[in-house]
């Protein structure tokens, strides 16, 4: 995303470097961008699936005036895409600099930057005309993005200025929990809710990608796709470029898929399962083993023990205590303790649930 | 007694007409120190020539009586024969021999130190130089020149100790007018030291060292012993100065309670002589007891408290708890239950003027916890417990009779941080149980006191919660009791173990850098087995390190550490805080620091060649 | 002379000897010029520094191999000064900044600035970005990852960046999402066996199977551990018979006659016993966690059933116990004690039941 961002930047010294090399190299550079960025929506209605969202934008677009925004919502439902592809059809790649500031998380976003930065940028007026002619709408955007991890003071510090510039700015504060963002804001804003992105919807985008690169892939690939990435388009477009790049020429298929993403796969799960529900001890120490060998991390084996055993057919009583104890492991793992003797643990647990039953 | 009519303090420097003797003021330093006149003292002359000091009456009634009873001969020391003939002896050999030596004393505050070494010296005849700290502090920059203009030395205290050695040394005193007696033998009294001397322990050193090679006269450190002093004690004067430079070292122990009796009656029965107060309030005999007892040691602070008791109305000088309880009944109780069966109350009753916190040495503290005594279940109401409930009979494993100790206090006296308590604690706790189920839940509460003080952020909060829960949890867990006598106390090992531990760590990955491996894989498995391969390239250093760490004796019978007995007198001391276990103290990355600096020799010949990607 | 495990190291992609279909992966993932950041996981001696490396060497030829160390003071913004060490050449430099312990983000932060401002002459054979690999970032302080993955987009076209880990839960997510992940499992017994033979091969030795086999089970799959196995068994014995013992680093055995010392007898005495041994452990290097792992193994070696289960839940909760509290040896000691009062305790009931 930072690359859409910056894309004034790379498109001004891509053609430096195509002056300096020719040949392979600038295939290479081509290829450079990933398609996060290349397939972003270059306008609104590409938005997938974010109907009143692109209605108000639309609007707006039309002549109408922009309220300050607040987009919310899992990551990898086109919240950032939205609003700059909003900000480029309002102002023209010309203009898209001078009336546009964007803040990430990753910049600094302190009390002191909000002061200067964000009150300087407020405070410039701008005029209603386009250099072409058209004309544009006399105030300019700044987009928050990630502004859920901005302090509280920090956002406190922001109020007053949205309340002070409103007639030439408008603030776009982008977030996963709108929760984290504080009480005045959120008051001061439209809120909008990016839905999950529906797997048909998702498909269809993904299936546009593949022809248009040129990929081989099957039709499990991409509902594996779908699947493993819960909603999110952004981490399956990723997942399918990094699947294009290790498989060069072949065909992705599933198992490709699985792998890139980092999933146990469900024949070990359910290996594992059935040794906790019929095995000994021993060979449990020796599954444990495998599967810690396997490199896989552990909290990825604990969400999908956990989804496995809500669908077995064992005893509400023995389901709540196998999930406590999962709660209890994944405590004891993010605070850093050893996964091979938390897994066997909780396993050890799981065995005994079943050998109560 | 003679009388004198003059009460003055300052130097005579002409002979009075009219009396033969001549109040003089001892020597402080000489040279253009300020001094401090501390206690002025009336020296009057005898037939024989010898200086005998008397008491002044011409004194005003405010004198502190510490200064107006201080012992004027050696009968009237509150220390023991012994110590004053041994610091005597050492007097005597090293004022008659030509090389002076140096002499420190130690002890804790108010057990007579310096009032020894002031009565044996005019016994002896010697003549105290004392340096006291310049009470000017360093100009500012910008005034040092109109300073220096204006002919007052502007030096560091370092420089002007070193003068005052030197000169001390070099030059006889000038003869004051009415001094007699050996103006030769003269000796040098250090007890102030000068504040950068605990900073930078290795310059004082090297004065020292100076001072040994020159001296003609000796030198008397008296370093006061409090826990500070403790430690400023072993970093001033390490063991190897010690013996590089010969010095000898007397301890002194606090006055024992029936000399401290004895002269408090002295003083009560002079001052009320005097008569000068008609208000003087003369404490009874418990009242002086307490006042022997809250003192701890200290004869200073008991004058003190003394002079201050005797001057208040009747019956403030004692807080009592509960108020109800005369002083009276308290003594008979306490004569009834004997001295070791005090309840808890009576403990808690302490002096209002002057009462000294009773400081543990880390020894006795421990065995207080160690030992846990309880209350043995005599008393009807006792059998409730401690709480004065009856638990419930499911719960009856845990019932324990009243604990005769307080170990929030006991904790807080030892003077020494909760975690270090609790390490010694750990060390010591398993020579007293006897079962392992009683040590299994004992092991987890020292588990949960550790995990409480964890987090770095909270600690200073937290930290007495932590020893709390240890000390209690360990009392609570020892259920059978067995009375197990003496058990020597050894210091805590864990902090000599974890610092070998990183300091091997950190050679470790510093000389086995080209491997590129992971600490951890480093240690377990490249190092153990290299231990086993016959490594012909290898460097010093290297070798070195695998035959420490690599290899490990597997005698089946288990050798102890070598455990350090913890001594009778000794105070606590703080851990150096550990680093990356609790991983956000910012020490850790100066230990790998002055480890990469230590290291920074064998991995010189490293730096500049570009080596093949291999083992070598 | 080196070592066996660095001489016989595979230098590129197509000489590894396992995960074979990961290798022809990772050459496409270089041949198609947008070389991603990456993430390489998987446990101790699977061989992620080695398929690093000959991807290294895939991507910018033998100049790679080429190491020099260096030492950098990097000035952090309180003053203090960081001393870290840098293994370089001339297209790569690895680092490992957990060495600076607290400080480790201020390294991350100027080392990858440094690196990424210093432009690559621009040369059609050359890439145009360095490669900064990160070692254990597992360790890192969650302050520091945050910083990597600012820096991480910040400086993404003049330099690419190789993390290298034990296991991704201790990775953040957005760092995980900016990655292409790479799992290297640890080998299967049977390849251990075969690089094992094929190094005695080379070394003009002739390694009976039998004890190929021992020693790959001994070594419990990691490969770097068979290696110096075998180099010790040589030391130890040549020619080899089948039956050798093979050679245990001394802290395991060690390890194993505490914990016989713990089941034989448990009484407070024994636990002063082992808390001396557990502290000439821990002299010589063994990380705690390690310790307590390994103790756990021989423990429920020794007993059973129902035994097995508190064992595991009592190893888990103080290990746990263990990474937040400051003094390892009190979570140990009561570990070890717990075990020893639940042991006798199931021992005598066990004897009682066999009374009747």
């Amino acid at each position: 995303m930072q690359a859409f961002l910056k894309g004034a930047t790379i498109q001004s010294s891509r053609p430096q470097k195509d002056k300096v090399t020719a040949g392979p190299s600038a295939e290479k550079k081509a290829k450079a961008v990933p398609w996060v960025e290349k397939y972003r929506p270059k306008c609104v209605d590409e938005v997938a699936f974010q109907d009143e969202v692109v209605a108000v934008l639309k609007k707006s677009l039309e002549g109408a005036d922009l309220p300050n925004l607040l987009f919310y919502g899992p990551p990898g439902t086109g919240k950032t895409s939205t609003i700059l592809a909003a900000a480029r059809e309002l102002y023209g790649p010309e203009l898209y600099r001078q009336r546009v500031l964007e803040l990430n998380a990753s910049d600094e976003r302190g009390i002191q930057v909000i002061r200067e930065k964000v009150k300087n940028f407020a405070q410039l007026t701008v005029a209603g005309m386009r250099p072409d002619g058209k004309p544009c709408p006399p105030f300019k955007i700044i987009i928050l993005d990630e502004a859920d991890s901005m302090t509280a003071p920090a956002q406190a510090a922001l109020r007053r200025t949205m309340e002070k510039e409103s007639r030439s700015t408008r603030f776009c504060l982008i977030c996963n929990y709108i929760s984290r963002i504080i009480e005045p804001l959120t008051s001061r804003c439209s809120k909008f809710r990016f839905k999950p992105l529906a797997s048909q919807i998702q498909k269809e985008r993904l299936l546009e990608i593949c022809d248009k690169e040129k990929l081989k892939y099957t039709k499990e690939s991409i509902a594996a796709l779908v699947q493993l990435s819960e909603g999110d388009l952004r981490k399956a477009i990723t997942f399918l470029q990094s699947a294009a790049r290790l498989n060069a020429d072949k065909e992705i298929t599933d198992q490709a898929i699985i792998e890139i993403v980092g999933v146990v796969p469900s024949k070990m799960i359910d290996n594992l399962l059935q040794i906790c529900f019929r095995g000994t001890f021993e060979k449990l120490e020796v599954a444990v083993r495998n599967m810690v060998n396997e490199g896989y991390a552990a909290t990825q084996i604990l969400s999908q023990l956990h989804d496995c055993i809500l669908e077995k057919d064992i005893t509400d009583k023995q389901k709540s205590a196998i999930s406590e104890k999962m709660a209890v492991v994944g405590k004891c793992l993010a605070d850093g303790a050893d996964e091979y003797l938390q897994m066997l643990s909780l396993c050890s647990v799981i065995m005994q649930q079943a050998g109560q039953s | 007694m003679k009388k004198f009519s003059l009460g003055d303090k300052v130097n005579n420097w002409v002979d009075p007409s009219f009396s033969d003797t001549s109040a003089k003021s001892e020597d402080k330093q000489i040279w253009g120190f300020q001094s401090e006149e501390r206690r002025s003292r009336k020296w009057k002359e005898d037939q024989n020539g010898s200086l005998w000091m008397m008491k002044s009456n011409e004194r005003g009634p405010d004198e502190p009586w510490v200064d107006k009873y201080s012992p004027c001969s050696q009968g009237e020391l509150a220390v023991h024969k012994k110590k004053t003939e041994e610091v005597e002896k050492w007097m005597r050999t090293h004022t008659k021999a030509t090389k002076g030596g140096i002499l420190i004393l130690t002890g804790p505050s108010g057990s007579g130190k310096t009032a020894t070494v002031q009565v044996l010296s005019t016994k002896l005849g010697v003549r105290v130089q004392e340096w006291t700290n310049p009470a000017s502090a360093e100009p500012y920059l910008s005034s040092l020149s109109e300073w220096r203009s204006q002919g007052l030395s502007c030096s560091s205290q370092l420089a002007q100790f070193q003068e005052f050695l030197l000169r001390v040394n070099k030059y006889k005193c000038l003869k004051m007018k009415g001094e007699r007696g050996a103006a030769e033998k003269k000796l040098i009294l250090v007890e102030d030291f000068p504040n950068q001397f605990y900073r930078q322990p290795c310059s004082f050193h090297d004065t020292l060292r100076v001072f040994v090679r020159n001296s003609q006269c000796p030198l008397v450190f008296i370093v006061s012993g409090s826990r500070s002093g403790e430690g400023s004690l072993w970093s001033l004067f390490p063991k190897e100065i010690q013996e590089e430079l010969h010095m000898s070292c007397i301890s002194f122990n606090p006055v024992p309670a029936t000399t401290m009796m004895k002269v408090l009656k002295n003083i009560v029965y002079m001052e009320a002589e005097k008569q000068s107060h008609k208000s003087l309030y003369v404490p009874e005999k418990a009242e002086l007891e307490m006042l022997c007892s809250g003192s701890s040691g200290d004869i200073r602070s008991a004058i003190n408290s003394l002079q201050f008791c005797c001057l208040l109305e009747k019956g403030l000088c004692t807080l009592r708890k509960p108020p109800a309880m005369s002083l009276k009944r308290a003594a008979a109780l306490s004569k009834q239950k004997g001295k070791r069966a005090k309840s808890a109350k009576e403990q808690e009753e302490h002096q209002a003027i002057g009462g000294k916190d009773v400081s543990f040495f880390l020894f006795r503290a421990l065995g207080k916890i160690l030992h846990c005594k309880r209350g043995n279940g005599d008393c009807p109401n006792e059998s409730k417990g401690a709480s004065g409930l009856v638990l419930p009979f499911h719960l009856l494993q845990h019932h324990r009779e009243v604990l005769l100790v307080q170990p929030e206090l006991v904790v807080e006296r030892s003077e020494t941080s909760g975690e270090f308590f609790t390490l010694c604690l750990h060390q010591n706790y398993l020579d007293f149980f006897s079962d392992i189920e009683d040590v299994d839940r004992a092991s987890e509460y020292l588990s949960d006191a550790d995990l409480l003080t964890g987090n770095w952020m909270i600690r200073h909060i937290i930290g007495d919660y932590g020893s709390s829960v240890a000390t209690r949890g360990l009392i609570h867990s020892n259920s059978c009791q067995l009375p197990v006598g003496f058990r020597p106390l050894h210091k805590p090992s864990w902090c000599l173990v974890n610092k070998k531990h990183q300091d091997n760590c950190v050679a470790a990955q510093s000389l086995f850098k080209s491997f590129c491996l992971t600490p951890v894989g480093l240690q377990t498995q490249l190092l153990p087995f290299l231990a086993k391969l016959s490594n012909p390239t290898r460097s010093q250093a290297q070798m070195a390190v695998i035959q420490d760490v690599g290899q490990m004796s597997l005698r089946t019978c288990s050798g102890r550490l070598k455990l350090e007995n913890l001594r009778d007198k000794e105070m606590g001391q703080e851990i150096e805080e550990e680093e990356e276990l609790h991983s956000r103290v910012e020490k850790g990355l100066q230990v790998t620091q002055s480890h990469l600096l230590t290291n920074q020799a064998l991995l010189e010949e490293e730096e500049v060649v570009i080596e093949e990607y291999d083992s070598d | 002379m080196s070592l066996w495990l660095d001489k016989y190291r595979p230098t590129s992609l197509g000489k590894l000897d396992y995960h074979k279909e990961q290798a022809t992966q990772l050459k496409n993932l270089v041949q198609c010029g947008d070389f991603p950041h990456l993430l390489v996981y998987g446990p101790s001696g699977a061989g992620k520094k080695t398929r690093i490396m000959c991807l290294l060497k895939e991507l910018y030829g033998p100049g790679v191999e080429k190491l020099r160390i260096e030492h950098q003071t990097i000035v952090a913004p309180s003053k203090k000064k960081i001393e870290i060490n840098i293994i370089a050449s001339n297209y790569h430099l690895e680092v490992n900044p957990s060495d600076a312990g607290n400080q480790d983000r201020v390294v991350i932060q100027e080392l990858i600035k440094t690196v990424a401002q210093s432009q690559q002459i621009q040369s059609s054979t050359q890439r145009e970005f360095k490669v900064v690999l990160l070692t254990e970032v597992d360790r890192l302080t969650k302050d520091a990852q945050h910083a990597l993955r600012r820096t991480m987009e910040k400086y993404m076209t003049t330099c690419r960046l190789i993390l290298c880990s034990t296991s991704t839960s201790k990775v953040i997510g957005p760092i995980q999402s900016r990655c292409l992940a790479v799992r290297v499992p640890l080998p299967s017994t049977e390849e251990v066996c075969s690089v094992l033979t094929s190094v005695c091969k080379k070394e003009g030795l002739l390694l009976p199977p039998e004890l190929a086999k021992q020693i790959s089970e001994k070594s419990g799959r990691n490969l770097r551990r068979a290696l110096l196995m075998c180099e010790a068994c040589r030391v130890q014995q040549y020619p080899f018979s089948a039956d050798q013992d093979v050679p245990e680093p001394d802290w395991e055995v060690y390890l194993r006659e505490t914990a016989n010392a713990i089941v034989s007898q448990q009484s407070p005495q024994r636990l002063l016993e082992v808390r001396a041994r557990l502290y000439e452990l821990l002299t010589h290097c063994i990380p705690p966690d390690i310790i307590i792992k390994g103790l756990v193994e021989e423990l429920l070696n020794n007993c059973d059933g129902q035994l097995k289960t508190e064992v595991a839940h009592l190893a888990a909760y103080y290990e746990h116990r263990l990474q937040l509290g400051s003094k390892a040896i009190y979570h140990l000691e009561a570990f070890i004690a717990k075990f020893m009062a639940m042991y006798k305790k199931f021992m005598e009931d066990g004897l009682d039941a066999m009374m009747f």
